[in-house]
């Protein structure tokens, strides 16, 4: 994997609008055939790098390169882009408007007709091809959107808050297309706000805040790096078992489960004993990594 | 290219299919006729039969004269013109005659009737004549004083004295009848005489058909100047709607992801201005195939219009579509609401409405300085150089100056737009502020 050319390189990136600085010396890589995170709160700078990456505005300083090439129009074509402020034309036909939208990526024809009707009937749309978009429900019209950003098959997909507005069978579908994409060997970029979306479809993530990168690399390093001996319990009686200072370092509520987080060098096995020699019913034992979000509010906390 | 083709086709097809389109096009020609032709022909129709005119004679021997000229209709204006030097030496177009001129075309027919005086007094004359206007057996009667010939004054009584038509004709009439008279006094041949005249006619106006265009002029300049005032203002506003559908809905993030943004912009304007030579085009069309059928003997005459006209038609309305509608898609991208958009754009439309009023002015003295420069804004000259053309067409060099000015003027806008466009294009939430596009302008 690390021998391959990466897909997307941003080097020492900055964008400012007057005296607000959107983005800081942002610099990143996203590897080819692999879902590329681009996480942080809402005003992080998320959209203005994708905006970047996607030659619509370009950076005041840095560099933008896309397969081994310095960004330019001709690029363009070869990326799909679902912009986090969907639009498609109220009164336009459905049909037409992908149509419409391939011709921009230089599709054209019988092989665009073809893609149209294959994606509409993958997305449960056919036969709302000849409707117009104002008939649509949110959803349908985001599905529409979607297929606009991979109609012409390009090599990168980005996807800025795909599943926001989204019920749970689309949620599911979207999530399935999502790793189809990947699996056919396309590079994603998958800009969201939810960690737990991140978490569940990442490989690697960047996570931004207020303009500046705080943490990017492999989602499954980047939680191995934070695990923070933890465990995750369920059980009951054993009264005050867990007040040993020794052992313990912080107990948290979690719902059911009460989160455990142990002294620094302390073994879980030696809780599970304590546990099992009290005779305590554990239903549940579970070493937790931190989740994203957590990692990303300790960055946060650690940089402030 | 391919993408700036998608984009005009795109454009073009989305509207042209609309049922505003197809109704636009269909009421469009009789809204226009609305606004200009039917007042005009208001004014001058004559309702019901022949005027019915009684004259008395007191000169004895002008009767002849008097209602031949009045019958025949022939010559009145070129008359006309040689009797008042005092008019405005504006040539053949002065307003006066295009309204004499138009008011021909209709004009009804003179029925004329010799009072002979037999020894009564004038007065008594006149008050049978009163009484049988009265009981609408006649229209008007006109006196012929002793004195005619000398004083060149004679009375006319009608009962519409302010049908301004009939009255310029009976003048006209009664000075070609006079002016014949004299001569023949003078034992100077009256033939020769209009060949004279004709010739220094000929001089002033040059070798066009003027007596047909003339003719057409008093509502067809209204017609065009108003015409083209509607259709940049309507398409236009189309542009300005289509940018701002574009910016509200976010569409322009997935289009700039796609394509640069001049094309863009120009795809745009080049889509919206075909749906309105289209539309223009299937007026033209109307017009020459009802033309060619009124020409058969038909009652209703429409005006004969040169096809170079239409030419100069497409040109000036291009100019003014491209002037217009480029400073439409630079307010639509700074706004973010069609209400704000229509705010703004009011100084723009302040601006063409100005050139639709300069318009009433050029078409007194389509010469005057005024005129000229006027025609040479850009921004007024789309409607007051084509209504310079169809009244008294200025020279070559003037009309080929004005497109030259237009031209670069566009060039210099889109320039610019395209550099407002892109930016705001992609910022939400608020209007942008004077200084803000200026420095966008900058940056970029």
């Amino acid at each position: 994997m690390e021998e391959l050319k990466p897909t997307l390189v941003l080097d020492h990136v900055s964008k400012s609008f007057g005296d607000f600085t959107a983005v800081s010396d942002l610099s990143l890589q996203v590897r080819p055939g692999r879902v590329f995170g681009l996480i942080g709160p809402n005003g992080a700078g998320k959209t203005t790098t994708i905006r970047m990456i996607v030659n619509i505005t370009a950076p005041d300083s840095g560099r933008v390169e896309l397969f081994g090439q310095t960004m330019s129009t001709a690029l363009q074509d070869r990326i799909g882009y679902l912009p986090e402020e969907r639009g498609l034309y109220k009164r336009m036909k459905i049909g037409e408007q992908l149509r419409f939208f391939a011709e921009l990526k230089s599709l054209r024809g019988a092989e665009a007709e073809k893609r149209i009707d294959l994606w509409l009937k993958k997305l449960d749309l056919f036969s709302w091809k000849e409707k117009r978009t104002k008939e649509l429900s949110k959803g349908m019209q985001q599905k529409v959107q979607f297929i606009t950003a991979v109609i012409h098959d390009p090599d990168l997909v980005i996807l800025d808050e795909p599943f926001s507005g989204l019920d749970p069978v689309n949620v599911e579908l979207m999530r399935e297309t999502i790793l189809e994409q990947k699996a056919a060997g396309k590079t994603i970029i998958l800009s969201t706000h939810q960690m737990e979306i991140a978490e569940k479809l990442c490989d690697d993530v960047c996570m931004i805040n207020r303009s500046r990168k705080v943490l990017d690399g492999k989602l499954r390093e980047i939680r191995r790096s934070f695990s923070r001996n933890a465990v995750a319990l369920q059980f009951q009686g054993g009264d005050g078992l867990l007040n040993d200072p020794a052992l313990v370092a912080n107990i948290r509520q979690h719902g059911d489960d009460t989160e455990v987080l142990l002294v620094p060098g302390a073994s879980p096995q030696e809780l599970l004993r304590r546990l099992v020699d009290a005779h305590v019913a554990v239903t549940k034992f579970e070493l937790v990594e931190p989740s994203l979000h957590d990692i990303f509010i300790e960055k946060v906390r650690e940089v402030a | 290219m391919r993408k700036f083709l998608a984009v005009v086709k795109r454009e073009y097809v989305q509207r042209v299919r609309t049922k505003f389109f197809v109704v636009a096009t269909v009421l469009g020609p009789l809204i226009m006729a609305g606004f200009t032709v039917v007042p005009a022909m208001m004014l001058g129709m004559k309702s019901g039969g022949p005027t019915r005119l009684a004259i008395v004679d007191q000169t004895g021997k002008m009767y002849e004269r008097v209602a031949k000229e009045l019958m025949s209709g022939k010559k009145t204006s070129d008359d006309e013109d040689e009797q008042t030097p005092n008019q405005p030496p504006v040539g053949n177009n002065n307003p006066k005659q295009r309204v004499e001129q138009s008011g021909k075309l209709f004009r009804g027919s003179y029925l004329v009737e010799d009072v002979p005086l037999k020894g009564r007094a004038i007065d008594d004359v006149k008050k049978d004549l009163e009484t049988r206007i009265e009981n609408r057996e006649l229209d008007g009667y006109l006196v012929l004083p002793p004195n005619l010939l000398k004083e060149g004054q004679a009375e006319f009584r009608a009962r519409n004295s302010a049908d301004v038509f009939t009255n310029n004709y009976v003048a006209g009439a009664i000075s070609s009848a006079v002016r014949g008279q004299r001569l023949a006094e003078e034992k100077i041949d009256e033939n020769s005489v209009d060949a004279a005249s004709v010739r220094v006619q000929l001089k002033t106006t040059g070798a066009e058909g003027r007596e047909s265009k003339g003719a057409a002029s008093f509502y067809l300049v209204f017609g065009v100047g108003f015409l083209i005032y509607m259709t940049v203002l309507l398409y236009g506003q189309f542009v300005l709607g289509a940018v701002i559908e574009e910016k509200e809905t976010r569409i322009a993030e997935i289009l700039f992801s796609s394509i640069r943004s001049f094309p863009l912009m120009m795809g745009k304007l080049v889509g919206v201005s075909l749906v309105a030579l289209t539309q223009l085009g299937i007026w033209a069309m109307a017009f020459l195939i009802f033309s060619a059928w009124a020409a058969g003997g038909s009652s209703i005459k429409l005006p004969r219009i040169p096809l170079m006209m239409f030419v100069y038609f497409a040109v000036f309305f291009l100019m003014g579509f491209f002037i217009y509608a480029t400073v439409y898609a630079v307010v639509g991208s700074m706004v973010t609401t069609t209400q704000e958009g229509g705010q703004l754009a009011l100084p723009v439309v302040l601006m063409l409405v100005s050139g639709l009023y300069l318009s009433f002015n050029i078409i007194r003295s389509p010469s005057s300085p005024l005129a000229f420069w006027a025609s040479m804004f850009p921004f007024f000259a789309p409607i007051t150089m084509l209504v310079r053309i169809v009244t008294e067409t200025p020279p070559l060099w003037q009309i080929l100056l004005s497109l030259a000015i237009g031209f670069v003027t566009i060039v210099g806008l889109v320039w610019l737009a395209a550099r407002i466009y892109r930016v705001g294009m992609l910022m939400y939430g608020k209007k942008a502020t004077i200084p803000e596009v200026w420095r966008w302008v900058r940056q970029s």
